[in-house]
């Protein structure tokens, strides 16, 4: 498990990034020339990943697609003034962190959870979960619905920006230098605030770990 | 075996598992629609006009650390030029006498006005100055002063320094080291008797008292002459007339003796009619 979350970080920075930012960039230059359906593409490439981590900031999925939409479309106003000095996910993330960041400081006091069912066809939840409850049945998805709500509490009792970087850099698989650009600041301030909010985190979930 | 497979738990295993919260697929039909629906209406409605002022005021308040650095960088700069100016403007008549060799730099106030202006400026004070001291060996040394200063007015915008600061040191360490030079004169102020000229056109000579007398006042003496006691031993009118002489002459006496002051202490009272 370990060992398949440092290739994850390792992808992160791998050339096929460069790769990919390339291509994004010859699609928003088509989207510059007037191909305005190029930016389709755009959208069904990266909405999964910026509905996510806009759920995962939030914790209710109403107000993460509907801040995804307003994501993407910000996106689409602005993209003239999109000079390819960054890559285009970077510059869509910051669009999208932005907008949740000043949607979460307006409506501070009036959050509630809305969550999304956990999905086990992936192979690493699933085997996450099975060791979690070492059991099948019906206490299963009980235990899980009851382990995702903890999750989710724990995330929202950090602080908005504690919360960014553990979801771009733990669940969206973000480097430290992209999250820097993507939140503007310091890889330095980026792996404080990891450090801290995994401090918080360990101390809310203990119930749960090394069970 | 089992324990430790689940001891290897830990926070980033747990928020793996939030990777798994994924909406159904479903999900995925609704958001293009409505992303559709946003991207039209996005393009039809028209922005009001106040959104550039509030985006250039996000710009602002972003950088709002910076441009209260240099707001403030800028306010102090200001500062400084007003504080600074001051004194260049006080000091600027005296800088138009000759300069020492060793103060070439000029203050960026006088860089501002014409040399033509501040070599008249010169000629004027160190003609004066020599008006006051011995005519005959200043003449020459009022051409050579103006010369001067002609010279440093025109050195002047050649060799100016850009900081206000330091160009008032450098004048402050030029004055100190020609403590000799023609600023210490007393003869470039003039004596101290020009300063008294205003108050000259207040003496007028003493006049004759009965001429200002109206007649009024001349009959009424005539008639009080002969009640003073003085008028017994003469005829009246011979005694008004040698009273009215003495009281003129010592009118006299006094104005001069109050024109002429009291001798070198250089007292001098001035009337004002």
């Amino acid at each position: 498990m370990n060992a398949s979350k440092t290739l994850d970080k390792t992808l992160v920075a791998s050339p096929e990034r460069k790769l990919e930012a390339d291509a994004d960039l010859d699609v928003v230059r088509q989207v510059q020339a007037g191909d305005v359906a190029a930016f389709d593409r755009l959208i069904v490439k990266y909405r999964e990943r910026v509905l996510g981590i806009i759920y995962n900031m939030t914790s209710n999925r109403e107000d993460a697609a509907d801040l995804a939409q307003d994501a993407f479309i910000k996106a689409f106003q602005s993209i003239h003034r999109f000079q390819g000095q960054a890559s285009f996910f970077t510059w869509l993330y910051r669009i999208a962190v932005n907008s949740t960041v000043s949607h979460l400081r307006k409506n501070r006091l009036r959050s509630f959870f809305s969550l999304e069912s956990v999905r086990e066809d992936d192979p690493v939840s699933r085997e996450l979960i099975d060791a979690l409850t070492d059991k099948a049945g019906a206490g299963r998805d009980a235990f899980v619905r009851e382990l995702q709500e903890k999750l989710n509490d724990a995330m929202q009792k950090l602080s908005i920006n504690h919360r960014t970087v553990v979801t771009l850099f733990e669940i969206d698989g973000l480097s430290h230098q992209e999250i820097a650009e993507v939140m503007d600041c310091s890889v330095g301030t980026v792996r404080s605030r990891l450090h801290y909010a995994k401090q918080l985190l360990q101390s809310e979930l203990q119930p749960y770990l090394f069970k | 075996m089992k324990r430790d497979t689940e001891s290897k738990i830990t926070v980033e295993d747990l928020l793996r598992l939030k990777r798994a919260e994924r909406p159904p697929p479903e999900f995925w039909a609704t958001f293009e629609s409505e992303i559709r629906t946003k991207q039209l209406s996005a393009i039809v409605s028209r922005r009001p006009w106040w959104d550039r002022f509030s985006r250039a005021f996000a710009v602002v308040s972003r950088h709002q650390v910076a441009f209260g650095a240099a707001a403030a960088l800028a306010m102090a700069f200001a500062g400084f030029r007003y504080v600074s100016g001051r004194p260049e403007a006080v000091r600027a008549p005296q800088l138009s006498a000759p300069a020492p060799a060793g103060a070439a730099v000029v203050p960026s106030a006088m860089a501002s006005i014409a040399p033509a202006a501040v070599g008249a400026m010169a000629r004027r004070e160190v003609a004066v100055s020599a008006r006051e001291s011995a005519p005959a060996p200043l003449t020459e040394a009022t051409a050579s002063s103006s010369h001067q200063a002609q010279e440093s007015a025109a050195i002047a915008p050649d060799s100016l320094s850009k900081s206000p600061f330091a160009d008032t040191v450098a004048i402050k360490l030029a004055d100190f080291r020609e403590p000799a030079s023609d600023y210490a004169r007393p003869s470039v102020f003039g004596s101290d008797r020009e300063f008294e000229q205003p108050l000259a056109p207040a003496h007028q000579p003493a006049s004759e008292p009965l001429a200002r007398m109206d007649p009024a006042a001349e009959r009424r003496a005539r008639l009080l002459a002969p009640a003073l006691p003085a008028f017994s031993s003469g005829s009246p009118a011979s005694l008004a007339g040698d009273w009215m002489r003495q009281r003129a002459s010592s009118d006299d006496r006094m104005y001069e003796s109050m024109d002429r002051g009291s001798g070198d202490d250089r007292v001098l009272v001035g009337f004002r009619f």
